[in-house]
């Protein structure tokens, strides 16, 4: 589970470069800040409002905190610190910061603060592009998503059954600072929500249920004025029949050949499907009979993956060969790679394969203007797009030079 | 000979073209290694790279034959092996990183190129034509006999061994010609390849040995066959050694004591003596004393052999004898140029004739017994082909009319001087016969013959070339249809005309490889033992390689008995996951109902009282899986495993089988000891896995009909406890 610092490094990287003239731009990748054992937040900023809403749409919850800041320093102040239980600070991915008011810019730099690592607590810093000057308010809009969080319970189901997903969060958003208003949407993928916790009346400050419920949102809040790291334990349990892809491993090649001008690229992905078990064994005739009215399910029936434009030849195998249901709709406009596993993944099932195409090298390079070098520019991950989301436990990817290149 | 040894790389080039582009047919479908047997020897040569020759030499592999195991290193022939090994090494140390998987598959194709050369080498031995060389090439490359064999992916041993064979008696005839002991001792490295590459070498062993007795024999000693067969050296061949060594010094006493009669008697003697040795190697092993044979040698000489005592042979389709068309199918025009080009062989009887006409002998009455043996007939079929049809061409495709005059001045030459430069080729032939034609037949000697007619001449070179393009056509259209689909997967067609893959096997063997335990033991009929081995990479009960066939008649008990048999049989050998084949969805007639009798019948064949195959017959003596079934059929594991859910696919009481074309009984079989795993899409391959013991102790039986919430019934608790299976 290093799953933090790769998504780490694919924001940071996303508009990547890597030059074959050796001289890389990108940031070194080592982003783990450490700090004395005693380190606490110094209290230097206050949450003046703040709205968290939990996205549960997909196979893993995202988090958006928006959150306004205010300097309560003599100074000015840059360093802004996000707190995760430790445990959870594993799970932590595609971890992003923007100004709400300028959200066209680039992201903050963010570090993870290692400081002493039998903290319950650990931190992520944010480090404001300029220094907030005493007083003054900022927007801070923090997303990020908690992989391989969600559990389901009955954690076995028939084939047809389905699938209810619990997830575990705190009523009040993580703060290591004072939070003097706020509140958290929950926003589920459907009505079915079979449990859920209610907190009990008056701990909300206007008084009513809590939470309030609005089609498939739930609000908990608005709260008054908390301390640093308050929190809430909730508990909701909701229907969600539909895979939770997790892809523990993907290595992906680029292979740069400046002989045939093609730019190969391969992907091999160790798939498996964290969703509920088959109480009893895997049933074709139901598969077969259900499959017709194409019902929600677990399994992953297929995978499709958009390809740049201009992709050709693609080739989808396993350790023991073609994978013959496939299909590669290529036009003018879009590349589609539509990948059929040669079974049904169901929850607790494993498929690993591997996936490749070529393409035409001059659209990813280009000579510099002066000396000798060369500016590849490729996407840091393609991989396939499915509707509930794909997480990735670890990701490796290797840019190929042609021998020689320096 | 020296100056048309180049002409065949420049005119062969079509030819090679033609055959790359026939074997290459395969991967229309992708780099696979096909069948069977390929898959293991795949595996083996991926543990050989992986671990070195010697580690491999002494590999002991525990994922086959649970719970025996299997010697591996040292019951296998590692020449393919070693091979693509090597060659997979050279090309690393060339830089070039080649997939080991990519060697293998190519590797049978190849080999096939090098297979024309060593034609056409062997045939211009036989010939003095340039022609007929560059035929039996040709003939070689796209013979479908010998395609069948050397697709892409067809990694097996007979992909390199055909090559070595032809080789080897290219090298023997060689040494045999000019009496060298250099080519003599070539002729020994590569017989030693061979042995080492095929279990079929004792097609070699005894077929030089043959040729140099009946040399003898035909009062044909010389010292060239002294030097070349003492140089290189099995069982008879040592007899024949024996005797060319008591040949040697006899003809040296003769030519000290030159008389004839003396020579005949000695003669005589000889062979008798032979014959005695002979028939004593006979008693001896028929007594057990010297190691006695293989079954698969037995069915040999008697075809009804295997039938009777060793079902496991009989049930391969290898092992069948051959049909007649098979012959015409996989061998097309030249089967019938083939007498005549024993024909020319005798004509011309030198020492390498008579090589050609006892291989062709010998070759012909293998490829009638058993089908897969129909290989070994394909390079002679080539060569006589190539003889009688280059001597057809040689002698019509001359444009200028034969003068007597020319022949008389020729027939004179010949005779006064021993050497000088032929004019034309045909001219040469006749001269070759004509000086030994005072020691070979009467009819062989030949008058002025040539063909005068220019239209005689253009309707034989139009016949003959339709026949060629015919051919051609036929082997195109054979290797394409007949032999370039991958067993493993099926193509069909869809109503639009887009190819339609079914992948059964694959996906089912994916699926065991993905999501069952690595130590899981897979129970399956013995034909899918290597696959599972190579592809699900899963420890199997039985495998190809069917060394012992009490577990593989274990493995047959456990298919026909009933559950209360066959249950303790499968816990007895840690068998978590049964695999059957079943066609019934997709009417794919190699499935295992198809071959349940085979698996009855090696059953029987150990548990003669235990199974019996007359139990599956009817009445009527029909094999029959619908309501007429036999009860014993009925609840047997496998129709039970086969059928199992099957009903639910089909309306109620409509459910049929498209395989043997039957309707089902209205219920489906009930399972107790077994529960459905896995079924493919097609329903190609279906796994069970064996329940655990019950929870409470109750038996199986009664569990399933507990949970199913049917009352006790009273019969169940009468009935018999599961009876034991006896071990020995």
């Amino acid at each position: 589970m290093r799953s933090l610092t790769i998504t780490a490094i694919l924001f940071s990287f996303l508009p990547s470069i890597l030059c074959s003239s050796g001289s890389n731009t990108s940031q070194p990748l080592n982003s783990r800040l450490i700090l004395p054992s005693n380190f606490k937040p110094p209290q230097v900023f206050r949450n003046v409002n703040l709205v968290r809403t939990i996205n549960l749409e997909k196979a893993y919850p995202r988090d958006m905190i928006n959150v306004i800041i205010e300097n309560i320093d003599k100074k000015p102040q840059d360093e802004y610190f996000l707190p995760f239980e430790s445990g959870l600070l594993e799970k932590v991915g595609a971890f992003e910061v923007r100004d709400k008011k300028t959200p066209e810019r680039e992201g903050f730099l963010v570090d993870i603060v290692e400081y002493d690592l039998q903290s319950p607590t650990q931190f992520y810093r944010i480090r404001l592009p300029e220094p907030l000057k005493p007083s003054a308010h900022q927007t801070l809009s923090i997303s990020y998503s908690i992989l391989s969080s969600l559990r389901p319970v009955p954690a076995a189901i028939n084939q047809v059954d389905k699938q209810y997903l619990v997830h575990l969060f705190s009523a009040y958003s993580p703060s290591a600072y004072v939070t003097l208003k706020q509140k958290t949407k929950v926003k589920f993928p459907g009505t079915e929500i079979k449990e859920y916790t209610v907190l009990p009346k008056g701990t909300n400050t206007d008084g009513s249920e809590d939470p309030q419920k609005q089609g498939s949102t739930f609000t908990y809040g608005p709260y008054g004025e908390l301390p640093a790291g308050a929190q809430e334990p909730v508990k909701v349990r909701y229907e969600f029949t539909k895979p939770l892809l997790h892809v523990s491993a993907l290595e992906r090649d680029l292979e740069v050949s400046h002989w045939g001008g093609n730019l190969a690229t391969e992907e091999r992905y160790w798939t498996i499907n964290k969703a509920a078990n088959l109480s009893s064994h895997f049933s074709r005739v139901t598969w077969q009979t259900t499959s017709y009215y194409n019902p929600a399910t677990v399994a992953v029936s297929s995978l499709k993956m958009p390809l740049l434009v201009g992709s050709l030849n693609p080739y989808f195998t396993d350790e023991i060969g073609n994978v013959s249901t496939s299909r590669f709709r290529s036009g003018v406009r879009e590349a589609h790679l539509e990948l059929t596993p040669r079974y049904p993944i169901f929850g607790g099932w494993k498929y690993n394969f591997r996936v490749g195409w070529d393409a035409d090298l001059k659209n990813f390079l280009r000579k510099l203007k002066a000396g000798d070098g060369y500016v590849l520019k490729v996407p840091f991950m393609e991989g396939p797009k499915q509707s509930e989301g794909v997480e990735y436990g670890k990701v490796e990817v290797r840019v190929i030079l042609p021998e020689g290149a320096r | 000979m020296a100056n048309s040894a180049v002409d065949p790389f420049l005119q062969g080039t079509t030819g090679r073209n033609t055959r790359g582009l026939l074997r290459l047919i395969i991967l229309w479908f992708e780099s696979i290694i096909h069948e069977f047997d390929p898959w293991f020897n795949f595996r083996a040569t991926k543990y050989l790279v992986q671990h070195g020759f010697y580690s491999f030499w002494d590999w002991f592999d525990d994922r086959t034959w649970h719970p025996l195991g299997r010697v591996t290193g040292g019951t296998l022939y590692p020449g393919l092996m070693v091979t693509s090994g090597a060659i997979y090494n050279v090309l690393r140390l060339l830089s070039m990183p080649v997939d080991i998987r990519n060697i293998c598959v190519l590797l049978a194709p190849a080999f096939s190129g090098l297979t024309a050369l060593a034609t056409y080498l062997l045939t211009s031995e036989l010939s003095p034509s340039p022609s007929a060389g560059l035929l039996a090439a040709a003939f070689m490359g796209i013979a479908p006999g010998y395609i069948s064999r050397s697709v892409a992916g067809s990694y097996d041993n007979e992909a390199i061994a055909i090559f070595l064979l032809v080789f080897t008696f290219y090298l023997w005839i060689k040494a045999l010609k000019l009496g060298s002991a250099f080519w003599g001792a070539l002729t020994a490295l590569f017989y030693f390849y061979m042995v080492s590459a095929w279990g079929g070498y004792v097609f070699i062993t005894n077929l030089i040995p043959l040729h140099a007795f009946v040399l003898i024999a035909m009062g044909r000693y010389s010292p060239r066959l002294y030097v070349s067969y003492t140089t290189c050296e099995h069982m008879s061949s040592l007899g024949v050694f024996g005797l060319l060594q008591l040949v040697g010094f006899v003809e040296f006493i003769r030519q000290q004591v030159p008389s004839k009669q003396f020579q005949t008697l000695l003669q005589s003697l000889i062979v008798a003596i032979f014959l005695v040795s002979v028939g004593i190697l006979v008693l001896l092993t028929v007594a057990g004393v010297i190691a006695p044979w293989s079954g698969r040698f037995y069915s040999l000489w008697d075809t009804g052999y295997a039938k009777i005592h060793i079902p496991i042979i009989a049930s391969v389709s290898e092992h069948q004898p051959t049909a007649w068309p098979a012959f015409f199918f996989d061998l097309n025009f030249l089967i019938w140029l083939f007498p005549a080009g024993v024909y020319l062989c005798f004509r011309t009887l030198k020492d390498e004739h008579v090589f050609v006409v006892i291989y062709s002998i010998l070759a012909s009455y293998f490829a009638g017994v058993m089908v897969r043996l129909m290989l070994t007939l394909t390079p002679v079929v080539c060569v006589a082909a190539a003889l009688a049809l280059s001597y057809i061409l040689d002698t019509y495709l001359v444009m200028d009319s034969p003068s007597a005059e020319a022949y008389v001045n020729d027939r004179t030459k010949a005779n006064s001087t021993t050497s000088g430069a032929a004019t034309s080729v045909s001219v040469q032939q006749r001269k070759a016969s004509s000086s030994t034609a005072s020691e070979s037949l009467r009819s062989t000697q030949d008058p002025l013959i040539g063909i005068y007619s220019s239209k005689s001449k253009l309707s034989i070179a139009v016949v003959i070339s339709t026949y060629l393009l015919l051919f051609v056509l036929h082997c195109t259209w054979v290797t394409s249809n007949a032999y370039s689909s991958p067993s493993v997967v099926l193509a069909s067609r869809l109503p639009d005309g887009s190819q339609h893959i079914i992948d059964d096997y694959r996906e089912a063997y994916q699926w065991l490889r993905q999501n069952t335990p690595n130590d899981a033991k897979i129970m399956s009929w013995w034909d899918y033992g290597y696959q599972i081995g190579g592809m699900a990479d899963r420890a199997t009960l039985v495998d190809n390689n069917t060394w012992n066939n009490t577990h593989i008649a274990t493995v047959g008990k456990a298919m026909s008995s009933r559950e209360e048999v066959s249950y303790p049989i499968l816990r007895q050998h840690d068998v978590d996951y049964v695999l059957v084949v079943f066609g019934g969805v997709l009417g794919y007639s190699g499935d295992d109902i198809n071959k349940f009798l085979w698996m009855v019948r090696i059953a029987e064949g150990v548990w003669p009282d235990e199974v019996k195959e007359r139990n599956f017959f009817t009445d009527r003596g029909e094999y029959r899986v619908d309501d007429e079934a036999t009860p014993t059929m009925k609840n047997s594991l496998m129709y039970k495993m086969s059928y199992y859910n099957y009903n639910a696919l089909f309306p109620p009481g409509q459910a049929r089988d498209r395989v043997r074309n039957s309707r089902l009984p209205a219920e489906g079989p009930r399972l107790n000891t077994l529960e459905e795993a896995f079924t493919s899409e097609n329903w190609i391959i279906r796994i069970y896995k064996v329940k655990d013991l019950d929870n409470v102790g109750r038996d199986h039986a009664s569990a399933v009909a507990f949970e199913k919430g049917s009352r006790k019934k009273e019969t169940t608790s009468k009935r018999r406890a599961a009876r034991v299976l006896r071990v020995e």
